[in-house]
């Protein structure tokens, strides 16, 4: 042992400094957020709750081609279409099980017309497994309450454009 | 206070010695009352400080800034389920919080708070506060045998032979103080600090006073020498079967123990009640700078738990067998030599 790492021992050096260390932490400024009284708002991109969009018309964009059904990694989504009187295809139910969903997005990036979407809304937690399955109707409504208006649209140019933009254009 | 109560009291009753019981019922109301509040709100002021500490904020929720977080957390208690272990030897498992938080409290009895203001002011002062402390341990020994579970027999395992090493370094580091004050009663003891550098015995037994820190800690089982409750290791030690107000109990009483082993270095080392004596500060009452000393020590406590992690058992023995108890033996002949040279 040198003298130097004798006088630290016999003086406290280190718990010393520790001491300091900690004390002006005290004078510092908390990182706690108050959760339900602060909201950090998300980041742009966010993967929330799921939504499905409707076009500047009103009308859902979702075709029924089951590919976010098929690419879905824990196969929560399902879809159930069926043929009109004159011979147009109905997506007759729709439906995702959020509670199995892991929020990969696959189901986004799938979709060719950026029908089903991720929106930034994460605050969903309920007390039943059947508050937290939404069928179409709730899926609709979920892109009024969380997507309408330019939100959507930004959201739509910067997140899920589909990879081929000219896909679903082709009549 | 006795003369404030001969003039409003019939003098039948005024020259009785039911007048003197009546005032002390009233100071030991007016003391146990001041400890149970400092209790309670400790556990409050130590969440919001160590909160801080380590960069969070700490109960915010109850009332503004969680000020009322204790009233709470005692009511949750008070209403909480009183579980009993089926295995527990019952009678002791009901005596023991008892004996800790009485062992706690009857302490408070020798301290004054300033010089008229005291319950029982008895010579052996220091003795009996010693006595006292080593009585509470029976609590948390019984405790963590009756409870039969393994977890608290460890705990209470622990706490008897952490008590029992640092019972000796703590007597040991005040016999510096009662070899200098020619006394053990606690009045004495500050006014013998009068004429002391600073009007304290902080100066003259430094050795002393860390040496009765570190032991008060290890006493009051605080981290960094909280291995008889060590969470992490024991769940929480000694009381891990207790609930509701039992528990309740054994927190009170460890708060308490907290408060006073802060009492008893602020009266021995620090000067007690007794000020600095110049111009504003001679107007401040004597019992706000004992209050300041003891808060300024408690704030001590809960930075020290803040900052260190916990001892290893073999290095907390080491500790205080190698190191405590050597350097108070060598600080008691060294006042001795000291004073004798001085006096002679």
């Amino acid at each position: 042992m040198t003298p130097k790492e004798l006088i630290n021992k016999v003086l406290f050096i280190d718990i010393i400094k520790g001491l300091a260390l900690t004390l002006s932490r005290l004078f510092s400024h908390a990182v706690t957020r108050q959760y339900p009284k602060v909201k950090r708002p998300p980041f742009p991109g966010f993967r929330g709750l799921h939504a499905l969009a409707k076009d500047e018309e009103g009308r859902m964009k979702c075709v029924g081609c089951c590919l976010c059904a098929a690419y879905c990694p824990s196969q929560c989504i399902y879809i159930h279409t069926r043929e009109s009187e004159n011979n147009k295809k109905i997506v007759e139910r729709y439906e995702i099980e959020v509670l199995r969903c892991l929020y990969c997005a696959l189901c986004v990036e799938a979709c060719p017309y950026a029908a089903v979407v991720l929106t930034d809304h994460y605050e969903y937690s309920d007390y039943s497994r059947d508050a937290l399955y939404f069928n179409k109707e709730r899926l609709l409504e979920n892109w009024d309450k969380y997507m309408a208006g330019p939100k959507g649209k930004e959201y739509f140019e910067k997140f899920w454009q589909p990879k081929s933009k000219d896909f679903g254009k082709v009549k | 206070m006795t003369e404030f109560f001969k003039t409003i009291l019939p003098p039948v009753i005024a020259n009785s010695p039911i007048l003197d019981i009546l005032v002390i019922i009233i100071k030991v109301f007016i003391v146990v009352n001041f400890a149970m509040i400092n209790g309670m709100y400790l556990s409050y002021v130590e969440r919001k400080v160590i909160g801080h500490m380590q960069v969070r904020l700490g109960p915010m929720r109850t009332g503004p800034h969680g000020i009322l977080q204790p009233i709470a957390d005692g009511i949750k208690l008070f209403f909480k389920e009183d579980i009993i272990p089926a295995n527990a030897d019952k009678p002791i498992f009901f005596i023991a919080p008892v004996i800790s938080l009485t062992a706690a409290l009857a302490t408070l009895a020798v301290i004054p708070f300033w010089e008229d203001f005291i319950i029982a002011d008895i010579n052996i002062g220091i003795l009996y506060i010693l006595a006292l402390s080593s009585l509470g341990a029976y609590g948390i020994i019984l405790a963590g045998w009756a409870s039969n579970s393994k977890y608290s027999f460890l705990g209470g395992l622990r706490s008897s032979a952490q008590v029992l090493s640092y019972e000796i370094a703590m007597g040991l580091s005040l016999v510096g103080v009662m070899l200098l004050a020619g006394s053990a009663n606690l009045l004495d003891i500050v006014k013998a600090q009068e004429n002391m550098p600073f009007g304290m015995y902080l100066f003259v037994q430094p050795i002393g006073f860390f040496v009765f820190f570190m032991a008060a800690l290890a006493e009051t089982n605080r981290a960094p020498f909280d291995l008889p409750e060590a969470e992490s290791e024991l769940v929480a030690g000694y009381f891990v079967e207790y609930s509701g107000m039992r528990f309740a109990l054994f927190y009170a009483a460890e708060y308490i123990g907290m408060v006073l082993m802060s009492f008893l270095a602020a009266i021995c080392f620090l000067g007690g009640w007794k000020g600095p004596d110049f111009w504003f500060f001679s107007k401040v009452p004597p019992v706000i700078w004992l209050l300041i000393k003891v808060y300024a020590f408690i704030f001590f406590y809960l930075w020290i738990r803040a900052t260190l992690p916990r001892y290893r058992y073999d290095q907390l023995m080491g500790l205080g067998w190698k190191l405590f108890i050597p350097l108070t033996l060598a600080n008691i002949l060294i006042t001795g030599l000291v004073k004798l040279l001085i006096e002679t």
